[in-house]
């Protein structure tokens, strides 16, 4: 990529200066045309002045030296051109050096074909989520599909309160009503958000120099937190922020005054806003592109391999590789036997043995099975992965 | 696994790149033949006028040169707008290269500028596929929200639906024979018959129309040029002399078929794409396709609704779940356990715990709860309650 950017700005100064010296070669010949036809001009007027005597005087000096500056401008700018050309191209061959994947060995799916209308949903919904409600409603007259008006609705609050949070007067008014209003919920969640904002709220009032109401709003909020919640210890913590209310900066609670909080609890709001709708805490849609981004490599360079069985990726059952993605999307237990490789399934499933090792009851039935007899007792064997003996019926069914 | 593979990542930036570059070869080379042929034109007329400077009356001389001089100026106006459009697709390219260059400065998926750089792909990968599909305002708006001019390649897409709507709606191929002429050598390169197709259809429309004869001649100009390749077809078009539209002898009335318009813009979309390297499907589709693939697992389509994560994209069933319906499933040879109450990866450092029922969660998730319910754990599952010392230790190898 360096040395793309560089050749980026080589040809950026070369073409700067090789037009810069065309123009001025194409402008020569203008000039001298132009002063080969004033010459004509004022010659043939002084001749008509002279009652035609004089015989014509053709301006054979000026129109030699316009043609010779017409061939000079000709052959600068065919130079100069074929130069940045040579030049294009050179950067071109670094392109085509630096990638190298072609993008048509996928390009045959047909997966898509008949679902335009639900690929249209998808990016409508992607749209609401990331609030943009004007681009939404473009999108979905564009293509005439119909707005989620119920999806619309509650992203338009979870926005709204958002942009409250995230304004320069940073109210959490709205936020805070929405979070106790939900406090069982968040509770059984164990989500700590209503704490988080509350703790925000009580500092932008000492920041404020409101020390009363701080201490009031301490005083109606706290209180709830017993000991269990573990949050005793931080709210003692807090209480000390008075002794430091005039010189908060320079005090050991100046790092709670970052400038990220208040981004921080606008994305944990929105977070557990989603949750509690049921919604995905990232776009989906977003989500997938990145998973793609990641596997569309892999799909082509595989599906480039075994284009000579005619197989096309999408129409398989199963991809044909493994694709590496993040934990972060990771949405579901895969579990693959580590002795068969297989993964999985309701009638595969996986059985922990007595040693918490965890295999496939396929591969299981076969160690009981492959036994030697006379060796131990019969149906004993012995975990592949550690020395402690098992039996069928020894092992566990697990649910990942 | 949270670092980040550029090559993969920049594998399939291909057309981002290309397209300003092929552009540009284009311009270059069209400002080439144009310099060549008017400095050419103007020299050869100076030539004439040199040789004939005696017989030709001074205002004769003058006229012609003032010919000239608008020719060249006119030349030279349009050598500024080129310097403008070049300079401007240089730039273009850099700052593309640019935004790719980024990728290298990220240390990890988690970072937030990575996941900015990620937002951008998509708005980017959004733009191509509005810009493709006809969405022209929509991609309107994502380009002037997220300030992506130079990311999108509007221009260029405007000219392909501009020739396409030609085409389909206004059955002409005028702006399609003019791109083909403008493009020949390129066309002749990948062996591209557009323009013969382009031909016939004129071709055919005049016999639509009843005009024989200046079907015959069309078809002397414009058809025999391509005998080389194109024999078998051209006599089976001169057949189409003894036709009438309402034919119903089948390869001539698919001749006469009005759809052989849209199969002709489309034609037209694909080798425009090919000549810029694009890919035929939007690459939001391939995106998509190969992404929901990666992320489908069996869970996903599962009956039972606890199975479902809502934060898992192919568990969207009204939307993404639909277009993953018949996608393949992913391949794992390795096993991946999330656990059900964080979501959070379980393995050695946060081993999987089974309860006596069977059920498995992450040891930090059972912990917590213990934390709060007396030592006692909850299956989020079946509703049992275990003490967190009956819960045992699994290992994944």
């Amino acid at each position: 990529m360096d040395t793309i950017i560089r050749d980026c700005e080589k040809l950026a100064k070369h073409q700067s200066s090789s037009s810069t010296k065309i123009l001025a070669s194409i402008d020569q010949a203008i000039k001298a045309l132009q002063t080969a036809r004033n010459n004509i001009a004022s010659s043939s007027n002084s001749t008509t002045n002279n009652n035609g005597s004089g015989s014509l005087i053709p301006n054979t000096e000026d129109l030699v030296q316009a043609k010779q500056q017409v061939e000079k401008a000709q052959s600068v700018s065919d130079e100069h051109i074929k130069d940045l050309y040579s030049n294009v191209s050179k950067y071109g061959k670094h392109v085509e050096k630096a990638f190298k994947l072609d993008l048509s060995v996928v390009g045959e799916s047909r997966a898509f074909e008949d679902k335009r209308d639900e690929l249209g949903y998808a990016i409508l919904q992607h749209f609401l989520r990331e609030g943009d409600f004007l681009l939404a409603a473009e999108f979905s007259s564009e293509n005439s599909l119909d707005l989620p008006q119920e999806t619309r609705m509650r992203f338009e609050q979870m926005y709204r309160i958002v942009t409250l949070m995230r304004s320069d007067a940073h109210e959490l008014g709205d936020a805070i009503a929405w979070a106790v209003e939900r406090r069982d919920e968040l509770d059984a969640q164990g989500n700590g958000l209503e704490f988080i904002l509350h703790r925000l709220r009580f500092l932008q009032l000492v920041e404020k120099g409101l020390a009363t109401d701080a201490l009031d709003y301490a005083r109606q909020w706290f209180p709830r937190y017993s000991k269990e919640s573990g949050r005793m210890d931080e709210i003692e913590h807090l209480m000390g922020i008075f002794i430091y209310a005039k010189r908060l900066h320079a005090s050991p609670y100046a790092h709670l005054f970052t400038d990220q909080r208040w981004e921080l609890g606008a994305r944990m709001f929105a977070a557990a806003f989603c949750a509690s709708m049921g919604l995905a805490a990232m776009s989906p849609l977003g989500v997938t592109v990145d998973a793609g981004a990641s596997a569309l490599p892999i799909v082509c360079k595989v599906s480039g391999l075994m284009r000579e069985r005619k197989v096309e990726w999408s129409q398989q059952n199963e991809l044909a590789v493994e694709v590496p993605l993040p934990d972060s999307m990771r949405f579901h237990s895969v579990f693959a036997c580590p002795v068969s490789k297989e993964q999985a399934t309701p009638d595969n499933p996986p059985m922990a043995m007595p040693c918490g090792h965890v295999i496939c009851k396929a591969s299981l039935e076969k160690l009981a099975r492959g036994v030697r007899p006379g060796t131990v007792a019969s149906g004993r064997f012995k975990c592949p992965y550690c020395p402690v003996m098992s039996s069928l019926t020894d092992a566990k069914k697990v649910y990942f | 696994m949270d670092k980040i593979n550029v090559d993969n990542m920049l594998a399939i930036e291909e057309p981002f790149i290309k397209v300003p570059l092929e552009q540009l070869r284009r311009t270059v080379r069209q400002t080439q033949k144009q310099v060549e042929r008017e400095t050419a034109a103007v020299s050869a007329e100076l030539a004439e006028v040199l040789k004939n400077q005696y017989r030709l009356a001074p205002e004769e001389i003058q006229k012609t040169l003032d010919a000239l001089i608008e020719r060249l100026q006119t030349l030279k106006q349009g050598l500024e707008q080129v310097k403008q459009e070049e300079s401007q697709l240089i730039q273009r390219s850099k700052l593309r290269a640019m935004d790719l260059n980024k990728l290298r400065e990220f240390e990890s998926t988690t970072q937030p500028e990575f996941q900015q750089w990620c937002r951008q792909r998509l708005d980017r990968v959004l733009i191509d596929y509005m810009l493709r599909s006809g969405n022209v305002k929509t991609a309107q708006r994502l380009v002037e929200t997220g300030n992506l001019e130079h990311f999108a390649d509007s221009s260029l897409f405007a000219q392909v639906m501009s020739i396409e709507n030609e085409l389909k709606d206004a059955h002409s191929c005028q702006g399609a024979l003019l791109w083909c002429s403008e493009n020949r050598s390129a066309l002749r390169k990948i062996q591209c018959s557009l323009e013969f197709e382009l031909r016939l259809q004129e071709y055919i429309e005049m016999i639509r129309a009843r005009n024989t004869p200046e079907a015959i001649k069309y078809a002397k100009k414009h058809l025999s040029p391509w005998s080389d390749t194109q024999l078998p077809r051209i006599q089976r078009a001169m057949t189409l002399l003894a036709f009438s539209p309402s034919t119903s002898c089948p390869p001539y009335r698919a001749m006469f078929d009005e759809a052989r318009w849209a199969a002709l813009a489309n034609d037209f979309r694909m080798v425009i794409f090919q000549l810029y390297n694009l890919p035929a499907q939007p690459l939001l589709h391939l995106l998509l396709q190969t992404g929901l693939s990666a992320l489908k697992t069996p869970a996903c389509l599962s009956s039972d609704p606890s199975e479902h994560n809502r934060n898992c994209p192919v568990c969207q069933t009204e939307t993404l779940g639909k277009l993953a319906q018949d996608l393949p499933l992913s391949h794992h040879v390795n096993s991946n356990l999330v656990c059900r109450i964080t979501g959070e990866k379980m393995d050695e450092d946060n081993p999987p715990m089974r309860l006596p029922n069977g059920y498995v969660y992450s040891l930090s998730s059972l912990t917590e709860m213990a934390a709060t319910l007396d030592g006692k754990v909850k299956c989020s599952r079946s509703g049992q309650t275990f003490k967190l010392s009956e819960a045992t230790k699994l290992f994944i190898s």
